[in-house]
This record gives structure tokens, C-alpha cells and sequence, in this order.
């Protein structure tokens, strides 16, 4: 069972995207900020982490950053597709943290390819 | 004692921060209030990204549901959006999960940390309706906004709550903030107006009553009201009583008053020698009269020392230049020097106090020394509030004759034909006690009242002009016909009227 975090303050566009991945057969986990999805992160131990950039008390880029530390250190290392409007550019400048990057809004299946792609089918 | 002025925030919005003392208090709490679609989100995000671009960072927390990239993508329509700013000096946090899981507390606890963690020094919360369906008592709301603020002027910050609920004045929202702005919008039939009211400014004498404002491809623009701006009101000006020392000074300045000339054969001469210089003229007409022709021979005389400037409604400047160059006026020549300049406001949406504001831009930047309104029925029509024209008008020509500005406005009445003095009173009070009320307070507004109407005796028609007020000046009261011919105008006395 491949299962995937969903990080984003934005309950609406995290729940909508959660329903979708449900759909497709995935198992969702779902967390509000960076920091409680590094929490989910060694709770629930996704497969991949797809996750917003501006969010309160730690962003997408600081989750990320913490991810590739707990790599270093010997964790498993755990794709992340980053979900962006505005923050493409600031995204780029570390393109090592992210295995995609997806403007919003975007449809729903440019999402699910890139996770097809990214870790196969559910 | 004089106290130090607070040092401000800047919003950046054209009209607003003159309103409100030069800003709003660094570190002060508003409410911004509205309905949907009053315009609410464009304000306080055009004054988050003004705030930014000075250097400020801003915090925007939404108690919404509605997605961030939804917001982004109306806001992109407007100019001072600005992507590059959106994740560096200018975040936006959603605290609904947190409201929905943790309640009020939670959002305070949440928003303080972020204030500290941007280091923001102004925050937007926008879902105050959305946390007030979250509290269980007003009291609880009272504790989410004074908590809130209470963090945020530790932190220096200063807060906009946003909300959509129409909040009295004695809400507990409304007793704990600084000041609170309400957003209105009136839809009419051919058009709709905004306008936003100050309900309460702590620390700052701002100008209260309703202000119109328009949302365009750069934001919301506001329209002070322009004679609560300039502090005239007729009342105002009775009050202001002169020494006997200043009257005197102003009696003998009075007397000096120069003359403007106005290029209709016979005019200068009937007047006493013009218009007295920083006068105002009212030239009422009906249709036809030659109100327009009359204003075009008075602007005639402009000169790049002392440029004049043609407020008009109906008429495009091209059909202006035209109009006067057939009756051999060099407007085309004036105007391509720059001594006569052209100010045409449509009809359409636009508030007077736009105009107004215009108008004195233009008399501050150009040095404008005679100016012709055409025409102030046209105020009327534009006003979304006609009642307060007059005080409107009163103002304008007041600060106009303050700097010396001569003033001719053109007044349209509806009657055709006749030939009795009270025509022109008594005739368009038929259109309405009302207008009637208008037009007499604005005729009385006016230093010097001028009048045309037609007489058809003898089955030809005839304008007839006569002078029918001079203030502080002697006049001819013979009235004289105005010919119109193609080298010009002229005033001819003729043995059958």
C-alpha cells in the first residue's frame, strides 16, 4: 500500500486533494503545517510527501530541508512534490529538495501523473 | 503644549491616508468592514503590498476557507500585486485547520508565533465573521481581537481585521480596535458607487461622513469628499469673521481687483471694465443660449502666463477647438501652446469629487488663471448624492478665488422662450421643487449671475443677455442682444427690445 502525506494550511485544497488520492486507491495521511507533517512523517512513514510553501509555524521548504537532513543522517529518502504559486523561483534555487514542483491551481490529473511517475501506481 | 505627531503607516491608496492624518497609526488595530464585494480584500491587500514595497512585512492569516491561489489570481489582475513578494516579505497562512481544531485560542497562539516568526509589522486577519461563528460568547470574540492586538503591539505590529459582518458601533469588536472603515456599495440602475466611511479613528482627526472610491486596474482610489477636505462649508465661512483691521486691508485689496476681459464685442464695457479678477460667474441659459460659445470667448484671453482650463462634459475638446475657431476664437493656437488646456469628464462613473480634485491639481501644476465649468448641471448628474452639490461647488470656487482664479460656469435652464427678468429662476424651479431649491443656492454662490434667453417677437429669434447680478460692482443693466457671426461675438443694443 503506497501511502502519501499531504501537507497544507489550507484545509480546503489539502481535503480536496486527500479525496482524490483516496480515490485513486492511495492511503492519505493529511497535516496542517510543516511541522506536524514532519510528525506524520516518522508516525506514518509515507512514501511520498506532497506539500505547500507558505504555511504557518514551518513552511514547505523548511519541511523539505528537514527531510534531506533525516536522509543524511541514514532515513530513508522520501520524494516531495511541491505544490506553488508564487514560490516557484525560491523553490528553484534548491532544486535538490524537490522531485517536482506543480503551480497552482492546477487540474487534478498534472497531480496525478507526476505522483504515477514519481512512485507507480497505488 | 504641541504633542509629537505618531509615526505612520502609509497605505499607500490615493485619498485614503489624507483622510486619516497622513496614515494609519503604526502598530494600530483597524476593522475594515463591508459585504462581499465592497471591495474589503483589494483595500487591505493593495495596502499590504504598498506596506512591503516600503520596506514592511506582512502577515496575511485567513480564517477562511476560500484557497490562497484563488485570492492570487483576482488580486493578479491589479497592478500593485506583485508575485515576487508573495513567500518573502508578504505570507499568507491559513489558521482554519487550527480554528476548526483548536478553536480561538489556538489562532492566537498560532498568529503570535507567526508575527515573531515573520517578524511582521503588519498582520491582515481576514474571517473575523468566520472566528465570531466560532466563539460561544461575545466575549470570547472580544478576548480573540484584544488578544490578537494585544501580541501584535508587542511584536510592533500593526493588525487589519477584515470582517464581512456589519458590526455596530457598540459590537465588541468595534470597542476594542483603533478605528474601523466601513466599505458600502450602492448598485443603481445605470450605475453603481462605493464609498467608504471612517466610524472610529482613535489618535487621529480624520475626516469623517462618506467618501467615494473607485476599484480600478490599480487598486481602490479614493474621492474625499472634497469640501470636508477643504474645511469649507457656507457655515464655515460666515463663521469666519474678519478683524476690523483685516477687513479694512480687505476692502482696499477689493478695490484694486484687476479686471479679466472677455473677447464679446461690447462685454468688458457692460461689466465695468470685465469680470473682476478671482470672481465667480454663473452664465445661465437654455439650450442654444451660447453659454459654450460665451465660456470659449472668455478663455479666449488665456495666456501661457495665465493659462486657462475648460472643464467640460458634453463636449470632446476637438468639437470645442472647432466651435471656437468658427466663430474666429484662436482656441486652436492657445491650446497647442499649453495656455489652454482641456479637462473632459464623461458622464459616466466617475464621483465629482474626482473631478474637483482634477481641477485643482491642474490649477496647482499649471498655474490655471481662469477656469470655465460646462457645465454644473452636469455635477448634478454625476453626484451620487445631488443634495450636497452645492456645498460641494461652494468650496471648489471658494478655494478657486482664494489663488486668484476667475470662475465662468455654465448653467442650463429649460425654458425657450422668454422675456421676463424672473425667467430664469422661475422656469426651472418647473423641474422640480428640488431643482429649483438647487439652482437658486447655487446661484447665490456665484459673485456674478449672467442670463440668456430667446425672444421670438417679430418671428425672429433673438438671444437676449443681461447681467442680473454684479457683486461690489457697478454694471449696466441694459440687456443687449448677442449676435453670434463668424468673426466673433457681440453684444448690440437694439431700440426694439
Amino acid at each position: 500500500m503506497t501511502t502519501i502525506l499531504v501537507v497544507d494550511d489550507e484545509y480546503l485544497v489539502a481535503d480536496v486533494v486527500a479525496f482524490a488520492l483516496e480515490d485513486a486507491g492511495y492511503l492519505v495521511v493529511t497535516a496542517p503545517n510543516g511541522r506536524l507533517g514532519l510528525e506524520a512523517v516518522i508516525r506514518e512513514r509515507p512514501d511520498l510527501v506532497i506539500t505547500d510553501y507558505m504555511m504557518p509555524v514551518m513552511n514547505g521548504m523548511e519541511l523539505a530541508s528537514a527531510l534531506e537532513e533525516r536522509a543524511a543522517a541514514g532515513a530513508r529518502r522520501i520524494p516531495v512534490v511541491l505544490m506553488t504559486g508564487a514560490q516557484r523561483a525560491l523553490a528553484q534555487q534548491s532544486p535538490e529538495l524537490f522531485a517536482a514542483i506543480i503551480d497552482k491551481p492546477f487540474v487534478m490529473s498534472e497531480l496525478m501523473r507526476i505522483i504515477g511517475d514519481l512512485v507507480g501506481p497505488p | 503644549m504641541q504633542q509629537a505627531p505618531l509615526p505612520r503607516l502609509r497605505t499607500g491608496i490615493p485619498g485614503f491616508d489624507v483622510l486619516v492624518g497622513g496614515g494609519l497609526i503604526e502598530g494600530t488595530s483597524i476593522i475594515i468592514q463591508g459585504r462581499p464585494g465592497s471591495g474589503k480584500t483589494i483595500l487591505a491587500n493593495q495596502i499590504a503590498f504598498h506596506h512591503a514595497s516600503q520596506g514592511g512585512r506582512v502577515l496575511c492569516a485567513t480564517v477562511l476557507a476560500e484557497p490562497h491561489e484563488r485570492l492570487f489570481q483576482f488580486l493578479s489582475t491589479l497592478s500593485f500585486f506583485d508575485r515576487e513578494r508573495v513567500g518573502v516579505d508578504i505570507q499568507y497562512v491559513s489558521a482554519f485547520d487550527t480554528l476548526r481544531s483548536g478553536g480561538l485560542a489556538a489562532v492566537v497562539a498560532l498568529l503570535r508565533r507567526e508575527i515573531i516568526r515573520h517578524r511582521a509589522t503588519l498582520m491582515l486577519v481576514d474571517g473575523l465573521l468566520t472566528a465570531r461563528g466560532a466563539a460561544e460568547t461575545a466575549l470570547d470574540t472580544k478576548m480573540f481581537v484584544a488578544e490578537l492586538q494585544g501580541h501584535a503591539a508587542f511584536a510592533g505590529c500593526g493588525v487589519l481585521f477584515l470582517t464581512s459582518a456589519l458590526l455596530d458601533d457598540g459590537s465588541p469588536e468595534h470597542t476594542m480596535v483603533d478605528g474601523v472603515v466601513e466599505l458600502a456599495e450602492q448598485i443603481g440602475v445605470a450605475r453603481s458607487s462605493r464609498w467608504l466611511t471612517l466610524r472610529k479613528t482613535r489618535g487621529t482627526a480624520a475626516i469623517g461622513g462618506r467618501h467615494e472610491f473607485e476599484i480600478g486596474a490599480d487598486g481602490v482610489v479614493v474621492h474625499p469628499r472634497l469640501e470636508a477636505l477643504l474645511g469649507f462649508s457656507p457655515e464655515a465661512a460666515e463663521m469666519s469673521n474678519p478683524t476690523p483691521e483685516e477687513l479694512t486691508a480687505e476692502l482696499a485689496a477689493d478695490r484694486r481687483t484687476p479686471r479679466v476681459n472677455v473677447a464679446i464685442e461690447g462685454f468688458d464695457h457692460l461689466l465695468g471694465g470685465g469680470l473682476p479678477c478671482g470672481s465667480g460667474t454663473l452664465i445661465a441659459s437654455p439650450s442654444g443660449g451660447g453659454k459654450t460659445l460665451a465660456s470659449l470667448c472668455f478663455l479666449a484671453g488665456s495666456t501661457l502666463a495665465e493659462p486657462g482650463l475648460m472643464v467640460g462634459f458634453f463636449e470632446p475638446p476637438v468639437r470645442l477647438v472647432r466651435k471656437g475657431e468658427a466663430v474666429g476664437l484662436p482656441i486652436a493656437r492657445l491650446a497647442g501652446s499649453g495656455a489652454l488646456r482641456f479637462l473632459h469628464c464623461g458622464l459616466a462613473v466617475r464621483s465629482i469629487d474626482a473631478i474637483g480634485h482634477e481641477i485643482l491639481t491642474a490649477v496647482f501644476d499649471y498655474g490655471i488663471k481662469r477656469i470655465v465649468i460646462d457645465s454644473a448641471g452636469a455635477l448634478f448628474r454625476i453626484a451620487s448624492n445631488p443634495g450636497r452639490v452645492v456645498e460641494f461647488f461652494f468650496a471648489l470656487t471658494s478655494v478657486l478665488r482664494q489663488r486668484g482664479v476667475t470662475v465662468l460656469t455654465t448653467w442650463e435652464t429649460p425654458d425657450m422662450t422668454g422675456s421676463t427678468s424672473t425667467a430664469v429662476i422661475s422656469t426651472d424651479a418647473a423641474s422640480g421643487a428640488q431643482g429649483g431649491l438647487w439652482s437658486s443656492q447655487i446661484y447665490s454662490s456665484c459673485d456674478n449671475l449672467l442670463s440668456v434667453h430667446f425672444d421670438d417677437r417679430g418671428g425672429v429669434l433673438r438671444r437676449i443677455l443681461r447681467v442680473q447680478k454684479m457683486r461690489d460692482s457697478h454694471y449696466d443693466p441694459q440687456q443687449r442682444e448677442l449676435q453670434i457671426a463668424s468673426d466673433g461675438l457681440r453684444l448690440v443694443t437694439t431700440a426694439a427690445l
